[in-house]
């Protein structure tokens, strides 16, 4: 009995293993893709190939005939699929409950108390093929909160979770209510306060050794590990000294991101509105030695100032439409300027951002830039391996490459094709959107109404689409017989 | 894929490197170009103002442009190979570019602390914007604050309103620490932190109140900023006070000497803040400065500056300035006060486009023009920061200028465009109805007046006003001159017959032979010879036709004056008996023609036209054609005649297809017919045509049914006897569809068959003529009813055809009563005219006794000629004056008699002297430029001076009846203009420009 009972134990834990293996976001299963064409976005295109995942991470690719695919693995996609990577938001303010803060100056803030799992946004970038999303605080601030990575998979944060404390927010651009030179003012003041307040903190302990670690003690705060050493101060623009004689843990909250910022450890994504606010945007980021880790987020009003952002090397995240329309003042003509040509002419690293949470999504916007005449390889690349790159996620995600994490869409035809769909997306070898069990898309476009819903006019369009196309053909017969002529010869109506 | 570092280090904002963006090119720009290094211009214009030492070239002066850049200045430069040279002409004046002391472009909502020094403006200010308004205004460099309305607002910044390069506009960054301790100063709302976070402790703070609250109170807060930057005893309080911030973005500014502007209006604020910036030893620009100019010795002697805002908010309502005593009510004067005691003044107002407004005003009590021009470019310039780059035309300073059309502070200049480095970044645009402005010393209106000095506006090829003193649009292009007088008119000439000798026909349109504007028309015109009235070589039995025009006008439009203006005609005829014969008899039946033509309008003005639309198609006794005319869709009116008949047949063949619709129109016709057919004679012959028409019967119901309707529109296709019948045919019984029918008319049995297939089965219908009613049976099917029908027209209806039919030649249709227009007679029409007094009668007779006998048969007519020819004129002036249009003499102005001796004859003057109206002609085509020497000669020869223009002018285009038009310098008139540099007709003076329709005439 025992060995029957041993015997038996191996399948039931294999079991148990695999149905626990589900609910684990990380993966550890093997996945096999096949599709008929594959995208890879690293400058090869695969005719019936194959796409190997283990453990999250792309084992093998290639054609099928080349590749072993592992015996126990599950086979998703086909011969009209077409495999791409997933696409990558390189920033969005999107998923939160609110994406700003009242506070201007708030570094002390992260989005993870903000982001909503559940939101329809994140539903919604499955459906679009969006797996890296970078969730940053909204444009109206001077310093926003700290952002961080996320997939759109799970129903917690943890789940979500692909780098926490990612990023700080940064706006050049007047707040509403407020002028340039107000949010100048404060972005230095900010600046120069965390000067002072570090220069002040090292004197206070060169005067009184100890004298940060009681603060923090005081303040409620445990100094245990990294956080009990100093460090020295590693910025590039300047320096305070001494800094080694204060604990890390002992920095004010407030303070400390900024200093993470200006040590150049912490990405900054500097919104802009308009020409004028990149000089100062970029003013800011070099005074304060933190312009190699900047990225900027333009509106397309920021292209007359493509120069400048072109000598200065940052890389730019396009946000708003592509085309900035303007009227001249003085000959009163209107003009269009197609801003993602600007940037690829003047040899700017550009990506493209969601135009809002809905259809005009990535893809859409690839879509329209390539329409208004931008290199498909380009557009491609802005909406894969751009937004990758300035994500530090570079090794990661961005195309779909032996070692580089599992994110994989599977379309009904090209990805920019119109008539395209996002048949099945899978998140670090796991698959985790099918369309054809996608409800609400079903929902619109069968004309199936949802339970317990409102009965709109949607269920009666079937008949009036017949009794529309009825008048429309006696109309036509109306009109047909009176060009006959004659004195109008009618017949008289069945 | 890795991103290149970007480059690290601190860089100010300002100086990123312009080489790093060479070869950049906006396009928002419009008309701009980028300034690039080896682009050289050369602009020239009449007079330049240097501004520095208040140095002006005048007679025309040129400025180089290298790099956007001044390279050189003077009055004979040698252009280098390869300049673009702009001339703006020797009218217009180069002004340095307008340097505004004060302007809105990044004005935000104000800080929330009394005193934030370190809010800057240059980083509000957009360098990509173009300031369209200030461009237009001629601003070039404009001084831009952060904000307004607190004790130290921040830095304000000196910068440029245009040009390509972002870098490039930003000339001082820090040129003043702006403030302001008048009344809106102390208006500081109070100031709340809250504290993060708030807490029970802490709770979340209150808006604590903020200095200054009075003068005093703000000449306090600043000795109290200031203090606490120096002594360290006073530092803490006034942190406390102000924010440490604002203590510390001080410091800098204070040590780099940047000026204090500070805004005082009252002389006791003045004076404080003069003790303040003596007592710390600060450079101080008052602001406003609004009473300044009572202690202006107070100033002079404190070394401040002081920049003046005049105090007249432009294109906006009036506004109250107080009833009490202490009330300031606006001042302008201040600068002058100013200026005399040896303060330096900046003058600036609310909107920089208005500048060259602002400095005009402040000229009142006396100030000079070169004074106030300084005050609005090199003084600004100096005073914040600008002077090495802006504010005066200098070798090596920045290509900036404003062009005008005239002296800077005149009143009528406006701005024709601005330059900033080196590239025209505004032009006047060109409106559609482009205006020029002549201002001369001397303005002869044609007729005799002269206005000293005068001016007028020309707008749209026509004079829009004369006088001392015109309106100078914006933009317009002026003009100055000695002399100008009224284009010069050849009375009679031939240019555009190119040797033709040819006399056309009375009715000929000369203005088919005249072509475009070639050279020698050019020529004519600028010789001052602007309309030439063009007659053929010679005249015919009715007269030829005379025209009026301009060869060198722009347009065929602008050419024709007037066509045709005149009749020639000839009096002698070879046998002399018969002189005047042809005339006699034209004139007859012209008068008989027009009194025909007078009998005919009157009788039109007194017909009414009748109240009922339609008469019946009455049978008419008389040969005209009347008909009921409304159904008008008729063409080739039918009427009761047999011609008529035979027209609708066939077009009623043609026309079958095309009928729908007309059934409910014929309804409504009234139907009075009937009743008059009861008016033919009785036993009359059956009528030609008894069928064709529109029958309508009520047929009485059958089974029950209600009353219905029977109606019938046939045609007959033959005009007599028996003949086939086509038509249609609606019987409501049966059902509403019009139904196509056939059959035969039998004229001897008087038996109409008819048939035709309808959507309730065929129907066949039989009736009998009796009487002039038609009636019988129709049946349907089983259905068979009785009717009696009655012609209702007699017409067949027939749609309106689109495409076009050959006119009838012959007098439209008339209504009944209404009168008949008598024919058009071309060649009668011109006398015919005449006589009305529109157009002129040229007629050429030279005898005393024929010209008496010709003045006498026109008189009979009503009839003022012009005697053209006319040698003998002068012996019976006395007889004709006022009895003739005027007089073309022949070129012959002197008359010899050898009796006489050396006493020669003036006829000229003696007719003009006579009251007569004379005028040249050349009877040559472009011999027609010897007309002003001939005047000159006959000037030397007694004719007097204003006559002889009036005989040029004004008395030869009243005599060609085109006086309306042209011929005076006088509002509504065409713009034919000649500037001279000298009195008119003077032999030694030319006409230098000339505008035919409001356009100059280039060579």
């Amino acid at each position: 009995m025992n060995a029957n009972l041993l015997r038996s134990l191996p399948l039931v834990w294999c079991l148990c293993a695999s149905s626990s293996a589900r609910a684990d976001p990380a993966g550890g299963d093997k996945l096999v893709i096949e599709a008929g064409r594959i995208l890879t976005q690293a400058g090869t295109e695969i005719e019936n190939g194959v796409i190997v995942i283990e453990n999250g991470r792309i084992t093998a690719i290639g054609k099928a005939d080349e590749i072993k695919k592992p015996w126990d693995a599950p086979v998703i996609g086909g011969p009209d699929r077409v495999a791409f990577p997933g696409f990558v938001e390189a920033h969005t303010s999107q998923g939160m409950d609110r994406p700003n803060e009242n506070v201007e100056v708030a570094p002390f803030l992260d989005v993870r108390d903000s982001v909503d799992p559940v939101a329809f946004y994140f539903e919604d970038c499955l459906r679009y093929g969006i797996t890296t999303i970078n969730v940053q605080h909204g444009n109206d601030c001077v310093i926003g909160a700290q952002g961080m990575i996320v997939r759109p998979v799970g129903l917690t944060i943890e789940e979500m979770v692909v780098r926490p404390q990612y990023g700080l927010k940064l706006v050049a651009a007047a707040r509403g209510g407020h002028s340039r030179a107000t949010q100048m003012q404060t972005l230095r003041q900010t600046f120069e306060g965390l000067r002072r307040y570090l220069e002040d903190l090292v004197e206070k302990e060169r005067g009184e050794r100890g004298y940060a670690e009681r603060e923090a003690l005081f303040q409620g705060k445990e100094l245990e590990g990294e956080k009990k050493k100093g460090r020295a101060m590693e910025g590039t623009a300047w320096k305070v000294d001494g800094l080694e004689l204060v604990p890390r843990g002992a920095i004010d909250e407030k303070q400390a991101p900024l200093l993470d910022v200006v040590e150049g450890r912490r990405a900054a994504f500097f919104y802009c509105a308009n020409a004028a606010d990149v000089a100062n945007a970029l003013a800011i980021a070099r005074e304060n030695g933190f312009l190699a880790k900047t990225t900027l987020v333009i509106a397309p009003a920021c292209w007359q100032a493509v120069d400048i952002i072109a000598e200065a090397g940052t890389p730019v995240v396009l946000q708003g439409p592509l085309v900035e329309k303007r009227r001249d003042p003085i000959t009163g003509e209107e003009q269009e300027t197609f801003v993602p040509g600007v940037l690829r002419d003047k040899g700017v690293d550009f990506a493209l951002s969601s135009l809002d949470g809905g259809p005009r999504s990535l893809w859409y916007q690839a879509a329209l830039a390539v329409g208004l005449g931008l290199e498909r390889e380009a557009a491609m690349d802005a909406v894969t391996k751009v937004p990758a790159e300035i994500l530090g996620l570079g090794n990661d995600v961005g195309s779909l490459e032996v070692g580089k994490l599992g994110n994989v869409l599977l379309f009904s035809g090209d990805p920019l094709g119109v008539t395209s769909w996002v048949e099945e997306a899978v998140v670090e070898g796991r698959k985790v959107y099918d369309r054809r069990e996608d409800v609400r898309n079903r929902h619109l476009l069968e004309g199936i109404q949802p339970p317990n819903t409102a009965a709109a006019a949607s269920a009666e369009e079937p008949k009036d689409q017949d009794a529309a196309a009825q008048t429309r053909k006696e109309k036509e017969t109306e009109e047909t017989e009176k060009k006959d002529g004659d004195g109008g010869k009618r017949e008289e109506k069945p | 894929m890795t991103f290149p570092l970007g480059s690290s280090g601190i860089l100010a904002s300002a100086t990123i490197l312009c080489a790093a963006l060479a070869g950049a090119r906006s396009t928002a720009l419009g008309g701009a170009e980028g300034g690039d290094g080896a682009r050289t211009v050369a602009l020239r214009a009449g007079t330049i103002h240097l501004v520095e030492e208040g140095r002006v070239l005048e007679g025309g002066a040129t400025i180089l442009v290298q790099g956007g850049k001044i390279l050189a200045v003077g009055g004979d430069l040698e252009l280098p190979p390869g300049a673009e040279l702009v001339d703006y002409g020797p009218d217009a004046v180069i002004v340095p570019g307008l340097v505004a002391a004060y302007s809105p472009y990044a004005t935000g909502n104000p800080p929330d602390r009394t005193a934030s020094p370190g809010l800057r403006a240059v980083d509000a200010f957009d360098p990509y914007e173009v300031y369209a308004g200030a461009l237009a205004g001629g601003v070039t460099t404009a001084y831009v604050v952060p904000a307004e309305g607190r004790l130290i607002a921040g830095q304000g910044a000196l910068v440029k309103l245009g040009g390509d390069d972002p870098a490039r506009r930003i000339v001082n960054d820090r040129a003043a620490l702006h403030g302001a301790i008048d009344a809106s100063a102390r208006a500081v709302p109070g100031y709340w932190e809250p504290p993060i976070p708030a807490t029970e402790d802490t709770g979340i703070g209150y808006a604590k109140p903020q200095l200054p609250g009075s003068t005093m109170g703000a000449i306090v807060a600043l000795e109290e900023i200031v203090d606490g930057i120096h002594s360290r005893e006073k530092r803490a309080a006034a942190e406390q006070e102000y924010g440490a911030d604002a203590l510390r973005a001080l410091v800098p500014l204070i040590e780099a000497r940047v000026p204090w502007r500070i805004a005082a209006q009252e002389p006791a604020e003045i004076r404080g803040l003069l003790e303040f910036a003596r007592a710390r030893r600060l450079p101080v620009i008052v602001d406003r400065a609004t009473a300044a100019g009572e202690i202006a010795p107070e100033i002079a002697a404190a070394g401040a500056a002081v920049v003046f805002h005049v105090p007249y908010p432009t294109n906006g309502p009036s506004v109250d300035h107080g009833k009490g005593r202490d009330d300031r009510w606006p001042r302008f004067d201040v600068p002058v006060a100013l200026v005399e005691a040896g303060v330096r003044v900046a003058v600036a107002g609310s909107s920089p486009r208005d500048l060259l407004f602002f400095a005009r005003l402040a000229q009142r009590g006396g100030l000079s023009p070169s004074a106030a021009l300084r005050s609005i470019t090199l003084t600004p310039a100096e005073l914040l920061g600008g002077e090495g780059r802006v504010g005066s035309i200098r070798p090596g300073k920045d290509a900036d200028f404003c062009v005008l059309n005239g002296a800077p502070l005149a009143e009528g200049t406006s701005v024709l465009a601005t330059w900033i480095d080196g590239c025209a970044v505004w032009s006047a645009p060109e409106p559609a109805t482009h205006a020029t402005v002549i201002e001369v010393e001397e303005l002869h209106v044609g007729d005799g007046r002269v206005l000293r000095p005068g001016q007028i506006l020309l707008q749209a090829g026509k004079i829009v006003d004369v006088g001392e003193r015109v309106s100078h649009p914006r933009g317009a292009t002026v003009v100055r001159g000695r002399v100008c007088m009224p284009g010069m008119i050849d009375a009679l000439g031939h240019l555009g017959l190119e040797g033709s000798r040819k006399v056309p026909a009375t009715d000929f349109a000369l203005q088919r032979i005249v072509g475009r504007a070639g050279h020698i028309s050019r020529r004519v015109a600028r010789e001052g010879i602007t309309t030439v009235v063009l007659s053929p070589r010679g005249s015919s039995n009715s007269g030829a036709p005379v025209m009026a025009y301009r060869p060198a006008a722009g347009d065929f439009e602008r050419q024709i004056v007037g066509d045709p203006v005149a009749l020639r005609l000839k009096w002698t005829e070879e046998n002399r008996l018969q002189s005047g014969q042809t005339i006699r008899d034209l004139l007859a039946k012209a008068a008989d023609y027009r009194a025909k033509w007078l009998e005919y309008e009157k009788a039109l003005a007194a017909w009414k036209p009748a109240a009922s639309a339609a008469e019946a198609p009455a049978k008419e006794e008389d040969a005209k054609k009347t008909e009921g005319a409304q159904s008008a869709k008729e063409e080739g009116a039918a009427g009761a005649d047999e011609k008529a008949e035979e027209k609708p047949a066939e077009e009623g063949k043609k026309e079958e297809g095309a009928k729908k619709g007309d059934e409910p129109k014929k309804e409504d016709e009234p139907k009075k017919d009937s009743k008059k057919k009861k008016d033919k004679k009785e036993g009359e012959e059956l009528e030609a045509d008894p069928i064709t028409g529109v029958w309508k019967a009520e047929i009485a119901s059958a089974e029950g049914r209600e009353a219905s309707e029977l109606r019938m529109q046939l045609l007959f296709a033959t005009q007599h006897g028996s003949g086939p019948v086509t038509g249609n045919l609606r019987v409501s019984a049966f059902s509403e569809s019009l139904i196509e029918i056939e059959g035969r008319w039998d004229r001897e049995a008087k038996k109409l068959i008819l048939e035709g297939l309808g959507s309730a089965g065929w129907v066949a219908l039989e009736g009998a003529l009796e009487g002039d009613k038609l009636q019988g049976r129709v049946a349907c099917g089983a259905h068979s009813l009785e009717f009696a029908a009655e012609r209702v027209s007699k017409k067949y209806a027939v749609a309106k055809r689109t495409e076009r039919r050959k006119e009838e030649p012959q007098a439209p249709e008339v209504q009944k009563g209404k009168p008949k227009e008598p024919r058009l007679d071309s060649k009668l029409e011109p006398v015919r005219r005449a006589m009305d007094g529109k157009l002129s009668v040229v007629v050429q007779v030279d005898r005393g006794d024929e010209i008496l006998a010709c003045i006498d048969a026109f008189a009979a007519r009503g009839i003022r000629p012009v005697l053209l020819g006319a040698r003998e004129a002068h012996f019976v002036a006395s007889e004709i004056a006022g009895r003739v249009a005027g007089v073309l003499l022949s070129p012959a102005i002197l008359e010899f008699d050898p009796k006489r001796g050396t006493d020669f004859l003036a006829p000229y003057a003696e007719l003009q002297n006579a009251g007569i109206s004379v005028a040249f002609h050349s009877e040559a085509e472009e011999g027609a430029v010897d007309l002003p020497l001939q005047a000159a000669f006959a000037v030397a020869n007694g004719l007097s001076p204003t006559g002889a223009l009036r005989a040029l002018t004004s008395d030869a285009a009243a005599m060609m009846s085109i006086g309306d038009r042209v011929g005076r310098l006088e509002r509504g008139l065409d713009g034919d203009v000649l500037l001279l540099d000298g009195p008119p007709l003077a032999p030694g003076s030319s006409v230098l420009r000339a505008w035919v329709a409001g356009e100059e005439v280039k060579p």
